[in-house]
């Protein structure tokens, strides 16, 4: 049987040698999440968090069609793979930042979405 | 899980956007044998019963947040998706690792279609769950 595609499931393997379980390789891509939610025009020109943004899957999914996007986790080493992968990717419009949801290190009124993914 | 709903009501500017995704406990995952062109389904996953327990806190703290004013539902829905596994045994394992689902599978079919089908491609089909909120001001609640 041929495949156009990997499994997913062997991404976690080429990261650490076995399935990655709690790996966000193995949850829906950003876009088709978008699309089920109402489409691009949710985060159009929007200033979007993404709360427990874990290593960034979300963030740099949808950081083309934001006007910026800031990703909060409180797990430091996913915050540093999430800064890597921003890197990796050139995106300039993504930030993230090591914290807890139940004190948020920003101004009020600061987003127009908040995105609560796979996190509540 | 209220107090991180009030906080994202702080930093929200006035009709900003809550959505909530997360996994759907309410309908059953199935783990499924990739044909051709089709699934065939081979048995249901349970979910544990400590995380039936979390999605159930998460649904009330949205629930108390909504009878309190501060956000107003606007739409919910659910959608499938697929995670694809090279054999039967990386699905197990996957639900060895995965604290989420009973690694105990409800086969709908017998061991013998089991074995026989080991090292084909298998699939798990979750479902997942989203609810768009609006954030409400003090003058509209």
């Amino acid at each position: 049987m041929s495949r156009a595609t990997p499994p997913i499931a062997d991404v976690g393997r080429r990261i650490d040698g076995r399935v990655r379980a709690l790996s966000s390789a193995l949850r829906p891509q950003p876009l088709e999440e978008l699309r089920e939610w109402g489409g691009a025009r949710l985060v159009r020109g929007k200033r979007v968090l993404d709360l427990g943004c874990g290593d960034g899957r979300f963030a740099l999914g949808v950081a083309p069609y934001a006007a910026s996007v800031e990703g909060l986790d409180p797990d430091t080493q996913a915050i540093a793979t999430a800064r890597k992968l921003a890197r990796e990717s050139g995106v300039r419009n993504v930030h993230f930042a090591a914290g807890a949801a139940q004190q948020l290190p920003y101004p009020g009124a600061a987003f127009d979405v908040v995105v609560l993914s796979w996190t509540l | 899980m209220v107090d991180a709903l009030e906080e994202i009501h702080r930093v929200l500017a006035p009709r900003g956007i809550l959505v909530d995704a997360r996994p759907d406990s309410r309908v059953p995952t199935l783990a499924e044998l990739r044909k051709q062109r089709s699934f065939q389904r081979y048995g249901l996953i349970g979910t544990h019963k400590l995380e039936l327990t979390m999605d159930r806190s998460s649904d009330l703290a949205i629930a108390e947040v909504v009878r309190n004013g501060l956000f107003r539902r606007r739409r919910a829905g659910r959608f499938f998706y697929r995670v694809p596994f090279e054999t039967l045994a990386d699905l197990r394992e996957y639900l060895w690792e995965h604290g989420r689902f009973m690694r105990r599978v409800k086969w709908v079919v017998d061991a013998k279609t089991r074995r026989l089908h080991a090292n084909e491609p298998f699939a798990m089909r979750r479902g997942v769950r989203f609810e768009i909120l609006e954030r409400l001001s003090r003058d509209q609640r």
